[in-house]
């Protein structure tokens, strides 16, 4: 998180929101013939001590998974990242862990967009209708718990 | 009438009437009261100190609620900082927005769309644990009041036209929209050789970063605020 940026990175991802936003709304979609298919969102890097949290897996199980990395797992920061709904659950573990650790964690938080593609079926294969793409935006947490280096 | 205070106090745990690790979202209905007959009355937050010492008094703070409308929320807080037109000011420096519980997810958009449209905002973003006060009230038989202290997580996004200390955690400086990715995957290679999803949206943005490059670097994209 700390690394230095490179500038022709983030615009890129900057060209990426701002095309998504002004995209006019000219995609006129009748809800009974189209089936609305949600991607995953791209892929995302995933070190050792990246902890995607999503809302299927038990709560306590996603805890226990990022207390183990910091004190058994050796790793003296981990990346909590929470999407969405999953925001509030990233947020919840990590002040669970700096609770736990009688105020010795410290926590850095980010925020960010992440752009998602909806794709749109049609239901009806006989009418010659052309499958289409959608992009949304929605809004992701990313939160460094740490112990602070010595001074 | 009698009170009931659940974890008055402490903020490691929340909610100690169900399991202590059922920690959130904690909607009432974990407190199985919406079913036996209580109803909320009332929900207040409990002061908390403010997470970003050292800020000048007067700045606007944005509350985002569960039932905020971001379109709302946005058509104030953008006039604010761009300025009114038929004012010589150029608008406020700072704004702040706060949110706990449910609209946190709301308040972290709010604080992503003003980057977007203002933008070379400098960011500070905290978290802590709120207090929040409820009072159920029971809808049958004798009225009967409880008081349940609940902890719920809480953020508070500080944007700055101004610099702020990059040595602060949660620290973001302007123009960083989705960088925090494109580093990690710089720093660590074998999460490309690993990867198995299809690589359409990176093409995807990659196209668009071609284009984007000619229209020249680090340039703001958003329209000028003040128009007509």
């Amino acid at each position: 998180m700390m690394e230095p940026r490179i500038p022709g990175m983030s615009i890129a991802s900057q060209s990426a929101q701002v095309h998504a936003e002004s995209t006019p709304v000219t995609v006129e979609m009748d809800p009974v013939e189209y089936t609305l298919r949600k991607r995953l969102p791209r892929k995302l890097p995933k070190r050792r001590n990246d902890v995607y949290v999503n809302m299927k897996t038990d709560f306590r199980a996603q805890l226990a998974r990022c207390q183990k990395l910091l004190e058994g797992g050796g790793h003296r920061e981990i990346c909590i990242h929470g999407l969405g709904l999953a925001i509030n659950r990233a947020i919840n573990i990590a002040l669970q862990l700096q609770a736990s650790s009688q105020g010795v964690l410290q926590l850095a938080a980010n925020t960010s967009t992440v752009e998602l593609v909806d794709d749109l079926e049609p239901d009806d294969p006989d009418e010659a209708r052309e499958p289409m793409t959608r992009t949304r935006n929605n809004s992701a947490i990313h939160i460094k718990v740490f112990y602070p280096d010595p001074q | 009438m009698y009170q009931l205070y659940c974890n008055a106090g402490q903020p490691t745990g929340t909610n100690n009437i169900s399991s202590p690790l059922k920690l959130f979202p904690v909607p009432p209905h974990a407190l199985k009261l919406g079913q036996d007959g209580f109803k909320k009355v009332c929900r207040t937050e409990e002061g908390s100190p403010c997470p970003f010492p050292g800020l000048e008094s007067g700045v606007l703070e944005m509350r985002v609620k569960e039932g905020s409308k971001i379109r709302n929320l946005m058509g104030f807080a953008m006039a604010r900082i761009q300025g009114e037109k038929d004012t010589s000011g150029g608008g406020l420096r700072q704004v702040v927005f706060t949110g706990s519980g449910r609209a946190v997810t709301k308040t972290i958009t709010c604080a992503e769309i003003m980057k977007r449209k203002v933008g070379s905002l400098h960011q500070l973003t905290k978290l802590q644990y709120k207090v929040v006060k409820e009072v159920w009230e029971s809808t049958e038989g004798a009225v009967t009041q409880m008081t349940v202290h609940r902890t719920v997580p809480s953020i508070s996004i500080l944007l700055s036209k101004d610099p702020l200390d990059p040595q602060e955690p949660g620290y973001q400086p302007p123009e960083s929209l989705g960088a925090l990715w494109e580093e990690k995957e710089r720093a660590d290679p074998s999460s490309q050789a690993t990867g198995k999803r299809p690589l359409e949206p990176l093409l995807y943005s990659g196209l668009h970063h071609c284009k984007r490059t000619c229209l020249g670097e680090g340039v703001s994209v958003t329209p000028s605020p003040l128009t007509g």
